[in-house]
């Protein structure tokens, strides 16, 4: 398939874009939220939100990989935007779980994080390249160097300056204002669709365990509500 | 005059991805690896999911209010169209064998060795799939 022009579904249109960026207001959260308040649905993110006491088995996410169409496209692009260093481009070699399917990878590293994203082609067994449905993901999101507030603001500010356009942010994950959207993690963050529509968060500042427990000592979550 | 600097990534911070059956995903994400639920972004409680039609659980390695974070659509329907598999690296080689030990405890067909053949060898590797046939890579990284 060599649809270049296909959209995947869950890609914001741009009526819907527009909306987004009044996120930051709390009186347009509200009126968003207006049925489930007055249908007493609502709840408070607080019962469960910050509950993280103890480690789990897990480190952290070592790699991911995507499909692209195109790997010179996408290498340029993450290369362009995300400032990452392509590592390796590997010869064809069989898909991990398709039978008669062969893939190409393109190993890309961040500045402290070797290889942790892989943009892979994938070949039918006639040849023919694939088109990413763009509906296993929401997004990923890399962190921006720095990782304070003022990183991604400038991060963002780079990004528009060079012609690339923001699908949302930046904004940040908590209800302070100016740039809270009422959402979780403390996190300021812009995303930005790459080639095949994939959804990039580029980060910074997210809530961790040592400054919940500056504000909130102990208490979990439920035990604040 | 120099152009200015670039920012750049320093690395993969958190992903989040679909899946069709949230209890289901948590269930499965809390038995394995030992997540910790942080947050719940739903749709009567957060704007941005109402207008996405989306719900999302957010889960913790530990350490940041988020690393992995499932997401259920309330309209579209999820595929594996286009992300062929995520690696979660352990702390150690006990919580390398804990979650081997899970898995098998668990029924859960497991593939020996990296997904990618082209893939950095690794100490030890083995994948396996969550409900909704997301591969994930568990690996345990050489010491340093």
């Amino acid at each position: 398939m060599s649809n270049t022009a296909f959209v995947p579904p869950n890609v914001l249109p741009p009526f819907k874009l527009r909306f987004a960026g009044l996120l930051k207001r709390k009186w347009f959260r509200e009126m968003v939220l207006l049925w489930p308040t007055l249908t007493k649905r609502r709840f408070s993110n607080k019962t469960e939100d910050y509950g993280v006491f103890k480690p789990s088995l897990v480190s952290h996410i070592g790699q991911l990989s995507i499909y692209v169409r195109d790997i010179a496209r996408s290498r340029a692009w993450y290369e362009k935007v995300a400032g990452m260093i392509h590592s390796r481009t590997c010869e064809l070699e069989p898909h991990p779980f398709k039978e008669g399917w062969r893939i190409r990878c393109c190993y890309m590293s961040a500045t402290d994080h070797e290889e942790c994203l892989v943009l892979v082609e994938e070949y039918d067994p006639s040849g023919r390249i694939t088109v990413p449905s763009g509906m296993s993901f929401f997004h990923f999101a890399l962190e921006v160097k720095g990782n304070q507030l003022e990183d991604v603001l400038a991060f963002a500010k780079q990004q528009q300056a060079d012609g690339f356009q923001l699908n949302y942010g930046p904004v940040r994950h908590n209800s302070e204002p100016p740039l809270g959207d009422g959402e979780t993690g403390g996190n300021v963050a812009c995303y930005l669709y790459d080639p095949d529509w994939h959804n990039v968060e580029f980060c910074g500042a997210m809530d961790t365990i040592e400054n919940y427990r500056e504000r909130y000592g102990e208490l979990k979550g439920k035990d604040r509500a | 005059m120099n152009a200015p600097t670039r920012i750049l990534v320093t690395h993969l911070q958190h992903h989040v991805f679909y899946v069709t059956d949230l209890e289901r995903s948590k269930a499965f994400y809390i038995k394995v690896f030992d997540l910790q639920f942080s947050a719940l972004n739903h749709p009567d409680s957060s704007a941005a999911m109402r207008l996405s039609q989306q719900e999302m659980h957010f889960f913790s390695f530990g350490f940041h209010h988020h690393d992995i974070c499932l997401v259920k659509h309330h309209k579209l329907k999820m595929d594996n169209n286009s992300m062929l598999h995520f690696t979660l690296a352990v702390k150690d080689a006990e919580a390398f064998d804990e979650i081997r030990r899970r898995a098998r405890d668990m029924d859960l067909p497991i593939r020996e060795g990296r997904m990618l053949a082209s893939a950095r060898p690794v100490s030890r590797a083995f994948c396996l799939q969550d409900p909704d046939r997301h591969w994930i890579e568990i690996i345990e990284e050489p010491s340093r």
